[in-house]
């Protein structure tokens, strides 16, 4: 199927949301950061908000956090 | 069961010895790397404006990046920012905004552009005091544009012309491009396929005047650093 429209992708299917329902915004050892809630409590880290460099060699996204 | 049993026993041995031998050493903290004078800012993805993209975007978001510039001038220990750029563009208003705030910031900033500096992307780029694209990286510079509802009256042309007008003024303002020269990459015809605009890649963003200089991580830290102390010496002149 081809569609030839000038509308977006998203306009025509519409995302569903169910793999990003978990999402959140944390706060986790005074760093700002976005992770997944996992089902046993626990989030694991998706992107890190921080301008520190050095942060980034202390938290890597995938990673677990308790 | 039994393998997987005997090796978190001998990850749980591994980890009690390393807690024994920070106890017989008398540090329970692990030295830590010092504070960088020099933080990162990178605008990834889609600036994301009033409307919230769909997760599956990645995106630069406003409310996050503003009140890390604003702590960013406070703290007295950061005395300079880089600002990686690979973006696609976004909400003209937020990317104004960042461009407006980065560029009334008092500490040194350079920006380099990798991979993509676009639409918005352009004036977040100049916005530094010193700029810097690498060969292989691309600017779209392209005249402003509007999705979802308009509403079809001759004052909604002429809110979109002052706004593209805004985003030119700022442009002009903050790099060696000329007013002329910048329009004329924006209307330009045949360059990108259906659409007008001009795709300057790296070398020519130089020669345009658009960018500073064509470079990597390197120079870009050498530049900031030079700053850095340029800003040291005007400090201590002001303290005498």
């Amino acid at each position: 199927m081809i569609l030839y429209t000038p509308l977006s992708q998203s306009d025509i299917f519409p995302p569903s949301d169910e793999g990003f329902k978990n999402r959140e915004c944390i706060s986790y050892d005074g760093k700002m950061m976005i992770a997944d809630k996992n089902l046993d409590g626990s989030y694991q880290m998706v992107q890190l908000l921080s301008t520190d460099p050095q942060d980034f060699l202390k938290f890597s996204p995938g990673s677990i956090l308790n | 069961m039994n393998k997987e049993q005997e090796e978190k026993k001998d990850e749980q041995s591994n980890a009690s010895s390393l807690v024994q031998k920070i106890q017989s050493l008398g540090q329970t903290n692990v030295p830590q790397a010092p504070d960088s004078n020099i933080h990162v800012l990178s605008i990834i993805g889609q600036v994301e404006g009033h409307v919230q993209l769909p997760p599956q975007n990645k995106t630069t978001k406003y409310e996050h990046i503003i009140p890390q510039l604003i702590a960013i001038e406070q703290n007295p220990k950061i005395e300079g920012v880089v600002i990686l750029l690979n973006t696609v563009g976004g909400d003209v208003e937020a990317g104004l905004a960042l461009s407006e705030m980065i560029a009334s910031m008092s500490k040194p900033t350079v920006s380099i552009v990798l991979g993509g500096g676009h639409s918005i992307g352009v004036p977040i780029a100049v916005s530094t005091d010193y700029s810097f694209i690498v060969p292989t990286a691309t600017m779209t510079v392209h005249p402003v544009r509007l999705t979802g509802l308009v509403i079809g009256v001759p004052q909604t042309f002429e809110y979109l012309d002052k706004m593209q007008d805004r985003v030119i003024q700022f442009v002009v303002n903050h790099s060696n491009i000329k007013e002329e020269v910048f329009k004329d990459l924006m209307f330009a015809k045949g360059n990108l396929t259906r659409d007008i605009g001009t795709n300057v890649v790296g070398t020519d963003a130089v020669e345009h005047g658009l960018i500073d200089e064509v470079g990597g991580v390197s120079n870009a830290m050498k530049k900031l650093n030079e700053l850095i102390d340029n800003n040291r010496g005007n400090e201590s002149q002001v303290i005498q």
